[in-house]
């Protein structure tokens, strides 16, 4: 059997594969090297950076759901100076593509993290997480207004000319206005989907599990909503899409690749196997082998075929 | 070195007075050739999406030779009833040995301090510890009789380590709590803790595990009378090798900032003293 070309192009990003981690998940990809080579992986997603350094919010900070996981971690993170000074050095040795996600609380936030990072950082990518509170607009999440979030990507835009990936929130009425809304401002990538507002309350005590009452629901329960969404943004707009949701099974890589996905990116699935992304790429490769596809490039969008 | 690996169930059975719950599990493999005293084990529970995560579980023993970790856990929810479902000989996925565990001291004398099921990750340090050279001395609490009898109270004995107990009804040792044995004990044996002169060597140290409020109390107590404590933390955990940041603990340092360790990672166990227990 002839070779499964398994690069992929997406304006500007050239990944050896269409596996990606994803951020928040990954650490600074130290964390995962004893099981699983970062050379093995089409690339990795860094943990968020804000300007500033957070400790986050306090714990619990995790609460199981069924097939979920609700998270608030908080942004923790070393800030900006602390990411370039501590981990980037580090980070542009690994073998694979490094995109870095950035995330702010205002406008000049997102143009002062784009500026730092320029194509000469040795990172492939800027992520841009718009699901955070603008606390200049009474704490409303930029991604869930399509004015802020394309003027959030305007900005990124104007400050980098690293390829921009702009990270859609699921926790809005209309997916693909967003996504309009971002690839108007000039995202070159859209990634979908972020976490998904949710709370679970423990009935002995009779209080919301997580310290701060809310949460982001990952893993194979938001799914089917995560595909809806890939599905739908891709034949709303012409750039790229890096898929993700509970992503956990070469299979479930497959599926979002079919709705229109030209990347995918697994989070949740790798807090339980560890190499779940080289397993995933795996079964992918086989599937395209055994359907005798040349390149991994040719599934992306099949089930919008009539 | 962490690992991921396919571990034979050698043995999986409940022990002593079954509402207790408590159950022992030996895994055979290559875990416990790099496991230390303290570390813990993420296993997978079922191959299902629910309970979704692998469940963190202290290691109790490690064999070397046999190349076998035996661990005791209480049912408490979902992924540990069916850990119990587990039968010898099948297979389980084992992450790790994870974790930073307890120091193994070499002189002087070792003071443990257990609440409840708190003495699971003791007992790989009693087994560690050279008791020709260290003075070991073990204070555990329990609801009560029944507990203590069937979280294997003759094993301890066995191992020959001086041991004191309490229970809440007084059904076996003192009545009350641990940290009532705590206290006396080291308002009795002042000869033993060093003093500023002895210029920070220390004679007394103290290991603990237990309850969150009763281990907060124990450092308390511990850094009262100048003895240096380490605690074993417990927290809701996904990843278990420092990636997700969902067990944080708050820690401040010498200047007194506050940063945040991962317990799955820089811990369980960590140093008392510099533990923010009220956050």
């Amino acid at each position: 059997m002839s070779k499964v070309s398994m690069a992929i192009q997406m304006s500007g990003l050239s990944l050896r594969n269409p596996i990606i981690t994803s951020s928040g998940t990954y650490g600074f990809g130290e964390e995962y090297s004893p099981f699983c080579s970062p050379s093995l992986l089409g690339g990795i997603t860094v943990k968020g950076i804000t300007p500033l350094p957070r400790l986050g919010n306090p714990v619990p900070r995790l609460a199981e759901t069924p097939a979920g996981l609700l998270n608030s971690v908080g942004l923790e993170n070393p800030g900006l100076e602390g990411f370039i000074r501590s981990y980037l050095p580090k980070l542009v040795e690994l073998d694979t593509s490094v995109i870095v996600n950035i995330s702010g609380f205002s406008i000049e936030d997102y143009a002062h993290l784009a500026s730092a990072f320029q194509n000469d950082s040795g990172i492939a990518a800027l992520e841009v997480n718009i699901s955070c509170p603008n606390i200049k607009h009474g704490g409303m999440a930029f991604g869930t207004h399509p004015e802020s979030a394309q003027e959030v990507i305007a900005i990124v835009r104007k400050n980098t000319d690293l390829p921009i990936i702009a990270k859609l929130s699921p926790n809005v009425t209309d997916i693909v206005e967003m996504a309009r809304a971002v690839e108007r401002g000039g995202a070159d990538i859209i990634s979908l989907i972020n976490t998904l507002l949710g709370m679970s309350i423990d009935v002995k005590s009779q209080k919301p599990i997580l310290a701060n009452k809310m949460g982001g629901l990952s893993g194979p329960a938001v799914r089917p909503i995560a595909v809806r969404m890939v599905y739908q943004v891709y034949e709303a707009v012409d750039i790229p899409i890096v898929g993700m949701g509970g992503i956990s099974t070469w299979q479930d890589a497959v599926e979002f690749m079919l709705a229109g996905a030209s990347a995918v990116s697994i989070g949740t699935a790798n807090f339980i196997n560890p190499i779940a992304p080289v397993d995933i790429l795996t079964g992918l490769e086989n599937y395209c082998q055994q359907r005798g596809y040349g390149s991994v490039q040719e599934i992306v969008g099949l089930a919008h075929q009539r | 070195m962490v690992m991921i690996l396919k571990e034979r169930v050698i043995e999986n059975r409940i022990m002593g007075d079954p509402i207790q719950m408590l159950y022992k599990m030996v895994i055979s493999g290559q875990a416990a050739q790099t496991a230390t005293p303290g570390q813990f084990v993420h296993l997978q529970v079922a191959d299902s999406n629910e309970p979704l995560l692998r469940r963190p579980l202290s290691i109790a023993g490690i064999d070397k030779n046999t190349e076998e970790v035996t661990i005791y856990y209480k049912v408490i929810g979902k992924g540990t009833e069916l850990l119990t479902r587990i039968k010898e000989n099948e297979y389980i996925s084992v992450l790790g040995p994870l974790g930073t565990g307890f120091t193994v001291p070499d002189s002087g004398e070792l003071l443990l301090v257990a609440g409840g099921i708190g003495i699971f990750p003791l007992l790989s340090l009693i087994q560690a510890v050279d008791k020709e050279k260290v003075k070991l001395k073990l204070l555990w609490g329990g609801e009560n009789k029944q507990f203590i009898e069937s979280a294997g109270l003759i094993d301890i004995e066995k191992m020959g380590v001086n041991l004191d107990m309490s229970t809440l009804d007084g059904s076996l040792g003192t009545k009350g709590l641990v940290t009532d044995l705590l206290e006396s004990y080291l308002g009795d044996n002042t000869d033993t803790i060093a003093k500023p002169k002895d210029n920070g060597k220390q004679n007394l140290r103290v290991a603990t595990c237990g309850p969150k409020g009763m281990l907060q109390a124990v450092t308390k107590i511990c850094l009262g009378h100048n003895v240096p404590v380490e605690v074993s933390l417990e927290e809701r955990m996904a990843c278990g090798i420092g990636a997700c940041l969902g067990c944080v603990c708050t820690v401040k340092d010498l200047e007194g900032n506050l940063k945040r360790k991962r317990v799955c990672k820089e811990g369980p166990v960590m140093d008392g003293k510099e533990v923010v227990w009220d956050e």
